[in-house]
């Protein structure tokens, strides 16, 4: 059963909100990049992610995640500043399936004929986080109120 | 198998090498035990579009190249190798070892095992779509070029001057690739290829670059000068195809002088490989005779260097053969003393903007080595060794584009710059 709410999937299947891919190099290093038009769902639940430069960070990045079991994070967020994190490993690098060459086809018919995509990431979502703002602060100040600062409390009260 | 005969196991060798990928290691040993095809994964491959029968092709024909397999890749996009004799059956015979893995379909997918055991998922990689169509005088396109995952190849010349005159390269099994044909290409043959390759580009999203793969001929005028006519002849074909836009094209073939580069580079070709197959020079004197004759280690380890000047850093590529420096009773009785000659020749390459690239040995027949019974590497000195390579090159910020596991495939080493490719300076 998949880890994803139906809110969830239909933030990830819009290409219009804001995607953040975040994965971490060989040395440790991390990098961030948005890739709102490049994540998308599939209907198995598996998140897809369409690589457009071969030799990126990200790309090189996504590889040491498959190879050493390493996990990936995406943050989604709405146009009403609901968030989501989700983790997840990589599963897959695909460049010669029908599924690939759809998106190839796609992505030149909205780009243009000179469009480049190198493969596709597959990547399976082990665990989701909301991280919309008030959400978050309403969960902090439920598990630890010391961490509140008092003159909140007057405000509230 | 190994020299020593105490190799490790794969599952020893995943836990005792954390840093090299697990599924490469696996490759490698697909690549020595052999993968074995059930029926059931015929017909899934069939299904998948990675199997192609020609018209004429009879139901057990598996010789003449009219049945051809896509073969598969696994999770990471790297080719499964081992499985050269699992369908469509190759003119020669390659030396297994141990029994060999399976691919089978369980719960509906596609498996590698070990026995009973599932290793790795895997994916058919489907045959060009161009297979099965004719050129204007009815040859047919697979047999003009061969597609493999992301690359045309193209077998320029199929004449090795080495093998016809007792030179051959001690490892090579090839024989039958290099001694049967010696034909110059035509007009007509030309445009066959011209048509083939026209019709390939239609398939969008598959392709990514050209080989050329080239017996050696040091004849003519000047070295290799017939070589280099049929290369050219072909590359202004491509030529002809791509008007004035560039095109990678990457030449497996002989040394050749650097003016030769130079026509090479206003043909059309963006990357070369000489390949140097063994750095020691002793070595390289007894296991490739003919290049020692035609015209020595240095002619071939300077017009590399050369190379670089003319087609630009990590565009050129020497090949060492992973496991030839080995081979007794000449070649290095310490692994350690190996190593370390890859190593020294592989960071001197480096230094001139010169890559490099592993090709494990594997014994293949009618290869001298073969019938000498040499010794594969042990698994773990491929991995050590492609491992070594891979850390040099990204020492030097140097990358392998050309030849790396799209572009090829067979290569551990360049499978590994992947890793790096956002470092690499040109």
């Amino acid at each position: 059963m998949s880890v994803l709410s139906p809110e969830v999937k239909a933030l990830l299947k819009d290409p219009d909100v804001f995607k953040v891919l975040a994965t971490v190099d060989d040395k440790g290093h991390p990098h961030v990049v948005f890739k709102n038009h490049k994540i998308d769902l599939l209907d198995d639940g598996t998140i897809v992610y369409a690589e457009v430069i071969e030799s990126s960070h990200t790309n090189s990045n996504l590889i040491h995640s498959l190879w050493f079991d390493k996990h990936v994070a995406i943050t989604v967020k709405g146009r009403d500043g609901t968030s989501y994190q989700i983790k997840g490993k990589v599963e897959r690098y695909d460049f010669v399936s029908n599924l690939f060459r759809e998106y190839y086809r796609k992505l030149r018919a909205r780009k243009g004929p000179d469009s480049e995509l190198s493969g596709l990431w597959y990547i399976r979502p082990e665990s989701v986080k909301d991280e919309t703002p008030s959400v978050r602060r309403a969960e902090e100040d439920t598990k630890h109120p010391f961490f509140r600062h008092l003159d909140r409390e007057l405000v509230a009260a | 198998m190994g020299q020593a005969g105490n190799d490790l196991s794969v599952k020893e060798l995943i836990v005792k090498y954390p840093d090299y990928p697990r599924i490469t290691i696996i490759k490698l040993d697909t690549a020595y035990r052999g993968v074995q095809v059930t029926a059931a994964a015929v017909a899934q491959a069939e299904q998948d579009g990675a199997i192609f029968r020609a018209p004429e092709a009879k139901e057990d024909d598996k010789g003449e190249g009219e049945l051809v397999f896509g073969g598969a890749q696994f999770r990471d996009g790297s080719i499964v190798r081992g499985l050269e004799d699992s369908i469509s059956v190759k003119k020669y015979h390659l030396q297994r070892i141990g029994n060999p893995y399976t691919l089978d379909i369980v719960d509906g997918k596609a498996w590698l095992l070990d026995g009973e055991k599932k290793v790795e998922p895997v994916f058919f990689t489907p045959v060009p779509q161009f297979y099965g169509k004719t050129t204007s005088r009815g040859i047919p396109m697979n047999k003009v070029v061969r597609g493999s995952s992301n690359v045309l190849g193209i077998n320029v010349y199929n004449y090795c001057y080495f093998w016809k005159h007792k030179l051959a390269c001690q490892y090579c099994g090839s024989v039958q690739n290099f001694t049967t044909k010696n034909e110059t290409h035509t007009e007509a043959s030309l445009q066959d290829i011209y048509e083939t390759v026209n019709e390939a580009l239609k398939e969008q999203g598959r392709w990514t670059s050209f080989a050329f793969i080239v017996g050696s001929d040091p004849q003519g005028e000047r070295p290799y000068d017939r070589e280099v006519e049929e290369i050219i002849k072909v590359s202004r074909t491509l030529q002809r195809v791509f008007g004035k836009r560039p095109f990678p094209l990457r030449l497996i073939s002989s040394a050749v002088p650097q003016d030769q580069l130079l026509r090479y580079r206003d043909a059309g070709v963006t990357a070369i490989e000489p390949h140097l197959e063994v750095w020691d020079k002793q070595l390289f004197n007894i296991i490739c005779p003919g290049k020692a004759k035609f015209f020595g280690w240095d002619y071939w380890v300077n017009n590399a260097i050369a190379g670089v000047e003319v087609f630009g850093r990590g565009n050129v590529c020497s090949q060492f053969v992973c496991g030839a420096e080995l081979s007794q009773p000449h070649g290095f009785k310490d692994e350690e003393a190996a190593l370390r000659s890859n190593f020294e020749g592989a960071a001197f390459f480096a230094r001139h903007g010169v890559t490099t690239s592993a090709n494990i040995l594997r014994l293949a027949q009618g290869s001298l080595f073969y019938a000498q019974k040499q010794k594969h590497p042990s698994l773990e000195y491929v991995i050590r060794l492609t491992k070594g390579l891979h850390d040099i090159r990204r020492q030097y910020h140097l990358g392998v584009d050309c030849n790396d596991f799209k572009r090829c495939g067979i290569h551990p080493d360049t499978d590994l710059a992947r890793l790096f490719n956002h470092e690499v300076e040109v």
